[in-house]
């Protein structure tokens, strides 16, 4: 074999690894190696100046148009709160209190962030819709049946996620992300 | 045998390290512009468009908020200036947010930061001119986006805000220049 051979072989290999490994990193979920809140993660530099390449790239895949976090914070959720992932054959109850911002929702996408189709035209849960009791708690099911109340149906997603949205969050959770109070998912059956 | 392969192979590796950089690099611009395109099909620029509530069967950018009632400018700066103006709705959140080329946040204006009154914002590059009444804002790149988002606690409301909401103009500034 000739040199300019092996060097071609060598750039071709590198050209086509170095793209698909950045494909590959882009494409492996909004959350990978941000901040952790049980089942939820988040970023801090979304939409901002101070975004990695690789943290832009992610979020103009996953999130794009998203707002910086001194105006809205994205927490998603692809596992339940026993690290189990998020099975659209499978119902769960989402519990949580007063979320230290000004308003809140909860939306359920699948793949990219696609509203999933169903029956029941419904695709989120926002602050307004629960009816907390005397201690500020709230609930709602995300199931793939109809249900009593408060109710997210997952369709006909097989997996799926929940982007809780928290709008003008506290400087307390801008701060520390990781220590906000934010809901928990418990997994109750799987059909 | 193998020392005649080292050079090609960090060659390899550099060539390896440059395409993983260029396309992280690239990847924001080509989904913006992809998404500018898919907005402003059928729309001129710099004029806003009033999208309906997404739903599962309208869904014009990943990841939309069921909740949030959506209007969509695509702006062009080549010709000069462009001049946003939001008119507030009383008792909500809502918000108007500036986005260039690489999916950057050059500004955001919210509810709570215009305290009742419109958001009025001018869209200029380099050497450019805010006229007076506009707040500047200083864009390295010509096309980007202004996206307006009003929070809706139920759908039964969506005609109130979107009359409201209509009054919004994404307009570019005659000049002489």
């Amino acid at each position: 074999m000739k040199a300019w051979q092996r060097y071609a072989i060598g750039i071709a290999l590198g050209l086509v690894g170095g793209t698909a490994f950045a494909v590959h990193q882009v494409r492996g979920g909004l959350n990978d190696g941000l901040v952790s809140n049980g089942p939820w993660e988040t970023g801090k530099s979304f939409g901002t100046l101070d975004a990695s390449t690789l943290t832009r790239a992610k979020v103009a895949l996953s999130g794009l148009m998203a707002l910086p976090a001194k105006e809205a914070m994205y927490f998603t959720a692809t596992h339940d709160s026993d690290g189990r992932k998020l099975d659209g054959r499978c119902s769960y109850d989402v519990r949580g209190g007063t979320l230290d911002g000004r308003w809140w929702s909860v939306t359920l996408y699948e793949g990219e962030g696609w509203l999933v189709k169903n029956a029941a035209k419904r695709w989120s849960v926002a602050a307004s819709a629960v009816t907390p009791d005397a201690q500020g708690r709230w609930s709602f099911t995300v199931s793939p049946d109809a249900q009593d109340g408060n109710w997210l149906p997952t369709g006909s997603a097989k997996a799926f996620d929940l982007t809780l949205r928290l709008y003008h969050p506290s400087p307390e959770v801008i701060a520390n992300p990781e220590k906000a109070k934010l809901p928990v998912i418990e997994r109750k059956g799987c059909a | 045998m193998m020392r005649r392969w080292l050079f090609p192979i960090f060659a390899g590796g550099l060539v390896a390290l440059g395409a993983y950089q260029a396309t992280l690099l690239a990847t924001p611009y080509a989904l913006m512009y992809a998404a500018l395109k898919k907005i402003g099909s059928d729309e001129a620029s710099n004029r806003f468009v009033f999208s309906k509530m997404a739903t599962a069967d309208n869904q014009p950018i990943v990841r939309p908020s069921p909740d949030l009632s959506y209007s969509t400018c695509v702006f062009d700066l080549s010709k000069g200036p462009v001049l946003v103006d939001v008119p507030p709705v009383p008792g909500r959140y809502w918000s108007l947010s500036i986005f260039d080329a690489r999916t950057d946040v050059a500004a955001v204006r919210s509810d709570r930061d215009t305290k009742g009154a419109p958001a009025r914002l001018a869209l200029i590059k380099q050497g450019q001119m805010a006229p007076a009444g506009y707040e500047p804002v200083l864009l390295g790149y010509d096309r980007g986006l202004a996206l307006v988002r009003i929070l809706l606690a139920n759908p039964s409301e969506f005609t109130a805000v979107d009359a409201i909401r209509r009054k919004s103009t994404c307009k570019q500034l005659a000049t002489s220049n």
